[in-house]
């Protein structure tokens, strides 16, 4: 069986690069701002990058990429974009200023102007991008790791990106799920969720270099319940996790840390917290989301990073902005923690009841 | 090309439809009695839940492509925010390119995986790819399928070439134990469809002309 090896990676969201956002994560502190330039009249926390020019930045992301490995290009590597949103603001701001479609370019507007605007950068073998809302670059991962396994490919570029537009953060506040403080996940009070943008980039191979992890196993699932509520029963979470535990050939226990969709809704918090209760016995869990915010389509990709970091370190990330623990049956740690840590869990799920869990081991 | 891992897949059911304003009849009284699922369906779900039945997939995995997604969805919520009036949840709900799949997973209780892809102009190709990828993987059936909804109010303003503006071609395909009599995918010029549906649309008719084993490239 050929493995899946992740030989490279980096970031950008709210708290910087990649170096900069686990140095935040471990000092427990948030990179939530409250905004009120989406809505004047509602104030709520986003996580914003501050960049000009998003497409510049994803650029420069993956060229971070391709000069920390061993590759001299991407001709012999397949791109795959996960985005839920693709260049849904290059749309608003022409739609907003004119009123009208006419200087909307359909080729900018869809998921695929990220693959676009990569294929003019740089040069890949091929190019595939996937779309499944928050769980989109957690499905692109798990359609590489297939595709690596069965040979297909020997390279393979996963993007995570998503920019922060009004169709996303006016949308949820529909909703009622967004909180107009940094969210509070797994907090008894907490209030909702805090929307972001990042980019996330990973360098997937079948064979490993200096200081590889590991994607192991990979499980999906969907929910047949409601197309933005989680299954109250979290039979859907549940199933994603087992069958991502059974792909990495690998029981609970294993499992060191879980780095959780923990959103901060009412919803996705209590639901998830009962599938980790039902499935695990006491394992450490966290949501990074305190810190970034929800990166909808990049935040799989995001927290893949997050959980091969934590490998590297042997540090468990602490529940950053965490008050009052809801569920007293998950083990929360209140601040960051060193041990060694072998596996990490990470989920993701997103609208339409879909699931999908990954899971990440250190290399020998 | 050439040097690309390719499987042969048997097309087990096979279904298209295109209009060039709207689909009249996709009979979703039948398939899908439940008024209170049925009014809130797309009409990428709509026309989705149409070519699944037709091949009469009632569950397992699949795989799902669309270029724009949600288009009448997303233009609602620009509207709304232009307007400043309400946005509507459902429509909120509706907007993301995995509604299609996920209303057929609410329809017929369907707890396997769905993968939503949405490549430009070459997402049905790559929705056969991906589609065989699980096919292969699995060893299951896999409804492997793509919609374009393009019908909202002023779409000539961006669209000048697309004569039909919605369609929707779907395949039931699984892992074929040889490749006896399997052909490559012969792609169709047909006027009106668009390139991001024509790979797909291209098996459907070669289904329709008997040929019941392709090859595709993963």
């Amino acid at each position: 069986m050929i493995k899946t090896y992740i030989n490279g990676y980096e970031s950008y969201s709210c708290a910087g690069d990649t170096e900069s956002l686990m140095q935040t994560i471990y000092a427990n502190q948030s990179c939530i701002e409250i905004d009120t330039s989406f809505m004047p009249e509602n104030p709520v926390g986003l996580g914003k990058m501050g960049v000009n020019d998003f497409f510049a930045t994803l650029q420069e992301v993956v060229n971070k990429v391709l000069l920390q490995s061993n590759l001299e290009d991407f001709s012999n590597t397949l791109l795959l974009v996960g985005s839920s949103v693709g260049g849904m603001a290059e749309s608003e701001h022409h739609y907003f200023k004119d009123k009208n479609y006419k200087n909307i370019d359909p080729s900018r507007h869809a998921i695929s102007v990220i693959s676009k605007s990569l294929s003019h950068d740089f040069s890949f073998l091929d190019t595939r991008c996937v779309s499944t809302a928050c769980t989109s670059s957690a499905n692109a991962m798990l359609l590489a790791k297939r595709l690596l396994s069965v040979g297909a490919y020997e390279n393979i570029l996963i993007v995570g990106a998503d920019a922060l537009c009004y169709t996303t953060v006016c949308g949820f506040h529909a909703l009622s799920v967004l909180s107009s403080k940094k969210c509070t996940p797994f907090s008894k009070n907490r209030e909702g969720m805090n929307v972001a943008e990042a980019i996330a980039v990973l360098l997937l191979q079948n064979t490993p270099t200096q200081g590889a992890v590991e994607l192991l196993g990979v499980g999906a699932s969907s929910d047949a319940f409601h197309m933005t509520n989680p299954d109250p029963e979290a039979k859907g979470a549940i199933s994603a996790m087992q069958k991502a535990l059974d792909d990495a050939g690998l029981v609970a226990q294993n499992i060191d840390y879980i780095n959780a969709h923990g959103t901060g809704t009412m919803a996705n918090d209590t639901v998830e917290g009962l599938a980790v209760a039902t499935l695990f016995d006491n394992v450490f869990i966290s949501s990074t989301k305190a810190v970034t915010g929800h990166t909808l389509g990049a935040s799989s990709a995001l927290e893949a990073i997050i959980s091969c970091e934590v490998i590297k370190h042997g540090m468990i990330p602490p529940q950053v902005s965490l008050t009052e623990v809801e569920n007293k049956a998950l083990n929360i740690p209140q601040k960051a923690l060193k041990k060694e840590v072998r596996y990490v869990m990470s989920n993701s799920f997103a609208f339409g009841g879909n699931n999908t869990s990954l899971v990440f081991g250190g290399v020998e | 090309m050439q040097n690309r891992k390719k499987v042969v897949l048997n097309i087990v059911a096979s279904s298209k439809i295109a209009a060039p304003i709207k689909i009249e009849d996709l009979q979703e009284k039948r398939i899908v009695p439940k008024m209170m699922i049925r009014r809130r369906l797309t009409r990428n779900a709509k026309i989705m839940l149409y070519i699944a039945d037709q091949c009469e997939f009632k569950g397992g995995k699949i795989v799902y492509g669309s270029a724009f997604g949600e288009l009448q969805a997303t233009v609602g919520i620009t509207d709304a925010i232009v307007n400043a009036t309400q946005i509507s949840p459902t429509l909120f709900q509706n907007s993301v390119y995995n509604s299609a799949p996920s209303y057929f997973s609410l329809l017929y209780g369907d707890r396997d995986e769905i993968i939503t892809l949405s490549s430009g102009m070459q997402t049905s190709r790559d929705v056969l790819r991906s589609s065989a990828l699980q096919a292969l993987v699995s060893g299951e059936e896999i409804l492997c399928v793509a919609t374009e909804c393009l019908d909202i109010p002023h779409i000539d303003e961006v669209n000048s070439c697309q004569s039909y503006l919605e369609m929707g071609a779907g395949v039931v395909l699984s892992l074929a134990e040889d490749s006896l009599d399997a052909q490559e995918i012969a792609l169709i010029e047909e006027d009106g469809i668009i390139d991001s549906m024509k790979d797909l649309w291209s098996v459907v008719t070669m289904a329709e002309k008997g040929i019941k084993k392709v090859f595709v490239y993963l």
